[in-house]
């Protein structure tokens, strides 16, 4: 049983803040990932759970008790490393009892509970063997073991499949999802792969240069990014984020750019004269567009061109009152390349001065240089503050006197 | 002609290269082997021929050891010199150990400068610290022991400087991995750490223990009463007055040879493969 609390915690090297001000709470039973790019802090802030390095602010809580300052072995945390950190002198099964020796259990229990743990991970025809002598997929395996052992009250994870290559690490993913589900203990595992977070965690926490950028679960992250760093990080290709402004017009909010128009389906009863110009960032996800030529693209279309019938995600991401009824924003531009992915067609264009990708089935039949017009429903666009690059959401005014107060405003 | 059989490859210019290259080889390596050809020949020859110049002693003869063993005690002093080389290397073996793990496994205030100055002990010439050391003993009274040839050497800088090289190349992962897996720093440097070293502790113990067993200086200034390690028991066969007894010196030189050789025949692989896998990690 371990819940994790982590309190505002911030590990400074020198000048740089490795982890600035991170607060996350894990319940027992919870598969969280942290999730990054290189150099977030994602491994600083999963060793300073594990007390492998010291907070320089900030608490550490296990089940309640503050374990800031007592050392990893008191803290009932096992840790699967990177680079597995089998220990290369010992063979398997002297590895995985490795902590059961160190906290002087019997021989015979020690015998009996790897005996255990082989049989789950399959492992027994190897229990003789030094780590040299096994493969990458089989190390990971003895790594997962002697975390297993010693029945700890969480799992800290770091970069575990990062070595194994593409085929093995998806039979892994299942595995270690099909473990979590099995034991039920709470598990902190850190990547930078987004599948793997999208697949394995009940809740991600997305971290940017040491700061959180969201907390959430895998849905939210993705359907609703709380910034555009999320927005950009999470999907393959990631959500197309373009410069905009949001104008209001004939009493409705449109985000424009070069090549781009895109009404929000927010009603602006504009007064006389009035014009609401606000910077911002347009976020499409690929999936989202829909591609047609541009020579029978007259009028916006009907709203609904979404392609692959992927189910629209539902929510509302420009957060209060998304008109269904408006059209569908077009964004005009032509194909600069297509990537053949098998299942689907990747679409580069070019829109303005952005790159914008574009997700389709197979043939979409379009050619390099063509010029296309694409299409999103108002409540698949995604919008974003320039500034601090958090997420817009729309708040319905709450004094209709005050006309300058209807813009977005930043969460 | 020359384009078909002769390309610029293993071809000729480059054997006479190989050729030549291991002439000179095999000229340096005899000129390292010819002193102690001539040592052992020297001290087989009957005592009457001890200045032939023969490069074959002929007819052999043990006399000369019968006599260094009859003059000086040669198993005492060897036993002597053995106690005091295996403890030096020891020591010098633990203390680099720990002080290379405080290092490689540490952050601390002070470290570099701590570190330069384990490092800068090694650089300081012996006469600069002989004298001092010298007195220190005479105070705690350790003068003319073997604990006073040991104890002053108890510290080697080379020996920190090369493990601490071994151990910054030792995945840090390991020591974190003990860490979670409930062992104190103490018990990780003997259960990870050093399974883990052998080779590079077998190399450098060697190199420690060859080290000590050729000390004469340092053995000549402490134990002045009475000559207590063999490269002392050389001394007593050389006289001012009757000249130098070459065959029962030689015969005890070759008897203080043997233990080395025997140690790196038996530990080559170790030694060798612990220097080289120190320069390519």
């Amino acid at each position: 049983m371990s819940r994790i609390t982590v309190e505002n915690v911030t590990r400074r090297y020198g000048d740089v803040r490795a982890v600035d001000g991170v607060s996350l709470d894990v319940a027992h039973g919870d598969f969280l990932v942290l999730l990054g790019p290189s150099g977030c802090g994602k491994s600083t802030l999963l060793r300073m759970i594990a007390g492998l390095v010291s907070p320089s602010d900030g608490r550490v809580l296990v089940d309640g008790n503050d374990v800031t300052e007592a050392p990893a072995r008191d803290r009932d945390l096992a840790m699967v490393f990177q680079s597995y950190a089998l220990y290369p002198h010992l063979t398997v099964e002297r590895n995985i009892g490795f902590p059961l020796r160190a906290r002087k259990q019997r021989k015979a229990d020690i015998r009996r509970r790897v005996a255990e743990v082989a049989d789950i991970l399959d492992l027994g025809a190897l229990l003789d063997r030094r780590p040299r002598a096994l493969s990458g997929g089989q190390r990971q395996r003895v790594a997962l073991g002697r975390a297993l052992v010693r029945d700890p009250g969480a799992f800290l994870m770091d970069e575990p499949l990062s070595n194994l290559d593409a085929q093995l690490r998806t039979a892994t993913r299942t595995e270690i999802t099909e473990l979590h589900r099995r034991l039920g203990r709470t598990f902190v595992y850190v990547t930078h792969d987004q599948v793997e977070a999208m697949t394995m965690a009940t809740s991600v926490a997305v971290l940017n240069r040491g700061r959180l950028e969201q907390l959430g679960t895998p849905t939210e992250v993705y359907d609703t990014p709380a910034s555009a760093f999320v927005a950009g990080f999470l999907g393959s290709p990631p959500m197309n984020l373009l410069d905009a402004e949001i104008v209001s017009r004939d009493g409705r909010l449109h985000a424009v750019a070069e090549g781009v128009d895109v009404p929000l389906g927010l009603d602006h009863p504009s007064h006389e004269g009035e014009q609401v110009r606000r910077p911002a960032i347009l976020g499409v996800r690929p999936e989202h567009l829909s591609l047609r030529p541009a020579a029978d693209a007259g009028p916006a279309p009907e709203a609904g061109g979404v392609p692959n019938g992927s189910a629209p995600n539902g929510s509302a991401p420009n957060g209060g009152a998304p008109n269904g009824g408006a059209p569908a924003a077009t964004l005009r531009g032509s194909v600069r390349s297509i990537e053949n992915l098998g299942s689907e067609e990747i679409a580069h264009c070019r829109v303005g001065a952005a790159e914008v990708a574009v997700r389709a089935r197979r043939p979409a039949g379009f050619t390099v240089g063509e010029a296309v017009v694409l299409t999103v429903r108002p409540e698949h666009t995604h919008l974003f503050d320039r500034e601090s690059g958090r997420r817009l959401v729309w708040q319905p005014d709450r004094d209709p006197q005050v006309p300058a107060a209807r813009v977005p405003v930043a969460t | 002609m020359t384009n078909f059989d002769a390309p610029e490859t293993p071809g000729g210019r480059s054997r006479t290269r190989v050729v030549v290259g291991h002439l000179t080889l095999a000229l340096l390596g005899l000129a390292c082997v010819f002193p102690i050809y001539w040592l052992y020949a020297t001290s087989l020859r009957r005592p009457n021929d001890v200045y032939e110049v023969s490069p074959l002693p002929w007819p052999l003869s043990v006399d000369s050891y019968r006599t260094a063993i009859d003059e000086v005690d040669v198993l005492r002093l060897l036993l002597n010199t053995t106690v005091v080389a295996v403890l030096t290397a020891l020591g010098q073996l633990l203390t680099s150990l720990l002080a290379a793990y405080a290092f490689a496994a540490w952050n601390f205030p002070l470290k570099r400068v701590l570190y330069l100055a384990f490092v800068g002990s090694w650089l300081v010439p012996f006469q600069v610290a002989m004298l001092p050391n010298y007195v220190l003993l005479h105070q705690l009274g350790l003068l003319n022991t073997l604990s006073g040839v040991i104890v002053p050497n108890i510290v080697s800088g080379l020996g920190v400087l090369l493990l601490r090289q071994h151990l910054d190349s030792f995945p840090k992962e390991l020591l974190e991995a003990a860490r979670m897996d409930g062992r104190s720093s103490w018990s990780t440097l003997w259960m990870v750490v050093v399974p883990n070293l052998r080779a590079a502790l077998a190399a450098l113990g060697i190199l420690l223990l060859v080290n000590a067993w050729n000390e004469y200086f340092w053995p000549a200034l402490v134990l002045q009463r009475h000559n207590d390690v063999l490269q002392l028991g050389i001394r007593s066969f050389m006289s001012a007055t009757e000249g130098d007894d070459w065959g029962p010196l030689t015969a005890t030189a070759g008897l203080a040879c043997l233990p080395i050789f025997i140690i790196y025949l038996l530990l080559q692989r170790h030694v060798v493969s612990g220097f080289v896998r120190s320069g390519l990690r």
